[in-house]
């Protein structure tokens, strides 16, 4: 069992390493402001470096975070719903599902941008549910799960790339979409995904209790009064929620929502409102660290935070797999 | 139908085209100890999981005290009745105490918990007559197989139903453990008045634990009432087709090979 001071410890530390992260992402590049002079800049007298910083790096380093945040507490969200720790909106297609719906709604009806997070969601659902029910055989098959979600990912990302390809440097948002590159974001993009990733995060947090019980037998939790089926759902429509509005505004990130969880339950144990809250903040410590690598390890060249995800969460999963094949018997 | 917990009418249900029920009718009376038995393929698992809501009869009702079980919401239901499944499993790190307190899962709204006194009080008393204070900190994992078992009989418990339905409480278990739950079963009826309907596969233990067993064979009642009243070798050969001989020990049927 995970005592509470261990948990209270991963929580600090965590919180701690993030802030810190906070600081190195700020001074990443070719402007350097000293932390009192970051804090005085914003808070006391205008400062021209810290108001550039402002502009251009903190609405990439908060994005980076709640996008990080939302993705990892999708992750946490499917794997309770679909009773399978493999399960990751990247991998299982819901992300290119919704960044798909992005693409088009980009490139075919501008007009509808501000509609764009309703229609990733509404692409996310249809990845998901196309999942869900092709590979249903009286059951979910952990592995078949991941089977059908790889090929269905396959698919729309080719369709996306091809429109990437396609529209080539015209529709530059397109292209930012289909690499995951959150360059060139504004505070407006901020504010639309904390917007919808705080209602995702709040309505994740009234369905934690119903995780737990996830994880027992269908028939145990059907015991209780839970409809398994209706709410299996339901937390995963949560969970698409979460994954579309990080997608629609990042583009699809993969591996994320599987090794933070992963992590997490190590440091803090299974109760899903603690691993909720602790996603959070190590989501976010992720995909901005990503992003901060990213931005320096090729300077003045960028790598994607979904690439460099995808170098370290390839190898994760793959350990996940072997695990869960000796588990499952398969 | 006042005193009967359980009144089943009319009851078919078939798996594809293998028909399991036609137009059974069964009662069963509050207050007492009820088992099922029957040999493999006999229903007597299907029984179970059409009274617990698991599968859905294509005609006939389920009766909980005269309100048509198909009726009512798995929450209500929750709250009447108590169910423990055969297979069981929790996470690994989960401590009994909290796995009981799942039990409690019913009485919450909009997410929160109703009424976190009595919540624990209820969570108290089960894992105190389940003999499992001692292990409230522990994680289920780290417990025998036996321990584990009133475990789940703790949680069902916390939900603080009269009734509970459970379901070979005793297949996974040795015998000293196999005694231990049914001692527990007795426990619970005699001291708590709790009405208890199970499914046994040992003809022993059902004839000696039981106040009524009801045989079945091939989707039919063949016999139902009080062990020392029903049990013969004839109705054994029907029941399980197989000759067996009865006895008589302290009063009580007892079942030898030939």
């Amino acid at each position: 069992m995970v005592s509470t001071l261990r948990k209270a410890a991963a929580f600090v530390v965590t919180a701690v390493a993030l802030a810190a992260l906070f600081f190195v992402a700020v001074n990443t590049g070719s402007l350097q402001v000293s932390p009192e002079q970051l804090f005085n800049g914003l808070f006391v007298a205008y400062d021209d470096t810290v108001s550039t910083i402002y502009d251009l790096r903190f609405p990439r380093i908060f994005i980076a975070m709640v996008g990080g945040a939302a993705t990892a507490v999708s992750g946490v969200l499917l794997q309770a719903a679909i009773r399978n720790p493999l399960a990751d909106p990247g991998i299982i297609g819901i992300s290119s599902g919704a960044s798909l719906a992005a693409v088009l709604v980009t490139a075919f009806f501008p007009a509808l941008l501000f509609f764009t997070p309703a229609f990733a969601f509404a692409g996310g659902m249809v990845a998901f549910l196309l999942v869900y029910s092709l590979s249903w055989r009286g059951g979910l098959s952990p592995l078949r799960v991941i089977l059908v979600g790889v090929a269905v990912s396959a698919l729309f990302t080719g369709i996306m790339s091809a429109f990437g390809s396609s529209s080539g440097s015209t529709s530059s948002s397109v292209a930012s979409l289909v690499d995951a590159n959150i360059t060139m974001k504004t505070w407006d993009d901020f504010q639309t995904l904390l917007a919808y990733g705080a209602i995702g995060l709040v309505l994740a947090l009234f369905v934690t209790k119903r995780c737990d019980l996830l994880a027992m037998e269908d028939k145990t939790a059907r015991s209780l009064g839970i409809d398994v089926n209706k709410n299996r759902l339901l937390i995963s429509a949560i969970a698409v929620l979460l994954a579309s509005i990080s997608t629609a505004i990042i583009g699809p990130i993969s591996f994320l929502g599987l090794v933070v969880p992963h992590i997490a339950r190590l440091l803090v144990g299974t109760t899903h409102r603690t691993l909720v809250l602790y996603s959070v903040i190590l989501g976010a410590f992720c995909l901005l660290l990503a992003d901060t690598i990213g931005r320096t390890i090729a300077a003045p060249y960028e790598i994607s935070a979904a690439v460099i995800m995808s170098i370290v969460g390839g190898p994760v999963f793959i350990l996940q797999l072997r695990k869960a094949r000796s588990s499952y018997g398969e | 139908m006042a005193n009967n917990v359980f009144t089943i009418s009319g009851l078919s249900f078939s798996y594809d085209q293998n028909r399991i029920f036609e137009g059974l009718d069964l009662a069963l009376r509050e207050g007492l100890v009820t088992t099922l038995i029957g040999a493999n393929g006999s229903g007597k698992s299907t029984l179970f999981n059409l009274m617990t809501k698991n599968l859905k009869p294509s005609a006939g009702n389920v009766f909980l005290r005269g309100g048509d079980v198909g009726l009512l919401r798995l929450r209500d239901f929750a709250k009447l009745v108590a169910i423990v499944h055969q297979r069981n499993t929790a996470p690994a790190d989960l401590s009994v105490e909290k796995l009981v307190g799942y039990g409690r899962f019913p009485y919450r709204a909009l997410g929160r918990r109703a009424d976190a006194e009595e919540d624990e009080r209820m969570v108290q008393w089960a894992l105190e007559t389940t003999g499992l204070a001692e292990f409230a900190k522990q994680s289920v994992s780290s417990l025998s197989g036996g321990q584990a078992q009133r475990v789940w009989i703790a949680m069902a418990l916390a939900q603080g139903s009269k009734v509970l339905l459970l379901d070979e409480p005793t297949t996974f278990l040795d015998v000293r453990y196999q005694l231990d739950i049914l001692r527990l079963v007795r426990r619970l009826n005699e001291e708590f008045g709790m009405t208890v309907v199970m499914v046994l596969h040992d003809v022993n233990q059902a004839l000696h634990y039981s106040d009524e067993v009801v045989a079945l064979a091939s989707g039919r009642i063949v016999a139902q009432g009080a062990p020392e009243d029903i049990v013969t070798s004839e109705l054994l050969e029907q029941v399980y087709d197989v000759s067996l001989r009865v006895v008589s020990v302290d009063g009580k049927p007892f079942v030898l090979e030939v």
